[in-house]
Parts: C-alpha cells; sequence; structure tokens
C-alpha cells in the first residue's frame, strides 16, 4: 500500500514535473540490523522516485562504504544526500522524511532540480561573503 | 543557502531519532538551528533574519556554558 494518497502523488507530481536537472538522491543505510527508520525512508524515496523520471534513488551500504559515508560527511543513518546532476548540493536528510519533513524533502528536490536558489537579493550578497564552511543543522520533529 | 554558497552544507535532522545529538544540542522545541556545532537559532525565522543569524551570529546567541 501506498504512503501517499492518490491525490498527494497527484499534486507531488505536479511540483515536480519542471525539474531541469536530473536529482539522485543517495540513501545511506544498513541492510543488516539498521535501524527501522530505514525501511520507512526506503519507502518513501521509492514513492517519490516513482513521481518524477528525473528523480532516481541509489542505495549506500552505510557499513561496507564507509568511505564513501565519510566522503559525503554522513555519519549517522537513515541518511539522503541531495545530488544535482550528479554533483553534491550540499543538502542532507538524517532520519526518515516523514510528515512535514517530507515536503522539505520534496522542496529539496525542487531546488536542486532547478536552476535558482529562489532566496533574495540581499540574501544572495550576504552568502557570497561567506568563505569559512558553514554547517548548518536543523533539527525537526515529523509533525 | 547551500544551493547558494559552496562553503554551505545544510543538513535536517529529525530530532526523535538521534536523541543523543538532540539532547547533547538540547533541542525541546523544534526548529532548531545548530550552527558549526555552537551557535543556535530557535525558531523559523523570516529569510533574511535567518541568513544574517545563521552567517553572522550575535553574541547574544551563543549558548550557555
Amino acid at each position: 500500500m501506498a504512503l501517499l494518497s492518490d491525490q498527494d502523488q497527484q499534486l507531488v507530481r505536479t511540483h515536480l514535473s519542471g525539474l531541469s536537472h536530473d536529482v539522485r538522491l543517495l540513501f545511506f543505510t544498513q541492510s543488516v540490523a539498521g535501524p527501522e527508520t530505514g525501511l520507512i525512508t526506503k519507502q518513501i524515496l521509492d514513492e517519490l522516485a516513482r513521481l518524477s523520471d528525473r528523480i532516481t534513488v541509489e542505495e549506500v551500504n552505510f557499513v561496507l562504504e564507509r568511505d564513501r559515508a565519510a566522503a559525503y560527511g554522513v555519519d549517522k543513518i537513515p541518511a539522503i544526500v541531495v545530488l544535482r546532476d550528479g554533483e553534491d548540493t550540499r543538502i542532507r536528510f538524517f532520519g526518515a522524511p516523514a510528515g512535514y519533513e517530507f515536503m522539505s524533502l520534496v522542496e529539496a528536490v525542487i531546488l536542486a532540480g532547478g536552476d535558482d536558489s529562489g532566496l533574495s537579493e540581499s540574501s544572495r550578497q550576504l552568502l557570497a561573503g561567506v568563505t569559512a564552511p558553514l554547517n548548518v543543522e536543523v533539527f525537526v520533529t515529523p509533525t | 543557502m547551500a544551493f547558494e554558497s559552496p562553503n554551505i552544507t545544510a543538513s535536517c535532522v529529525e530530532a526523535t531519532e538521534f536523541m543523543d545529538l538532540s539532547r547533547k544540542y538540547r533541542v525541546t522545541g523544534v526548529p532548531k538551528t545548530i550552527v558549526n556545532g555552537s551557535v543556535e537559532i530557535l525558531g523559523a525565522l523570516p529569510e533574511d533574519a535567518f541568513v544574517r543569524s545563521i552567517i553572522a551570529p550575535p553574541e547574544a546567541q551563543q549558548p550557555q556554558g
């Protein structure tokens, strides 16, 4: 049984119809003795990928491919790394993207698949001055 | 912001799945944003305020102790 209703699927499909770049979601997980949320995440990602030809999901074993996980700064799972035409967008999701977080994931995919950050001019100017690495972690809950 | 700047990495962390991290950063309400593991921003801010807080956090936002 699908997680999203037919209506929601259609809504998301419409939102995703304007993607102009290929978005690959690297899904870091553990096949044996991994967290239960890994299964939920996989189901969510598979459903999401079905809603657009430009979205693919690549499952990466967190234990067997430690180097790759480290390269993307993934230290906990389940984790989703958003790639745009194969390149890191530096957008990450840790934990199952359920509830409200699902829409954040959809928005991240739309952002990655597009050509513009959508930020104001003053924000862009401020961000242009950032030279040191900034790791921004936003803690959320599904509800 | 991550899209706009190559120096920024943006992560969404589901608080209830990573309790040790939530405890470490004393996440009692969401959204709570942590920058470089030290600066804390509580709640959802309008874009301009949020970007400024991330880039040039005022002293008042430093966590105690």
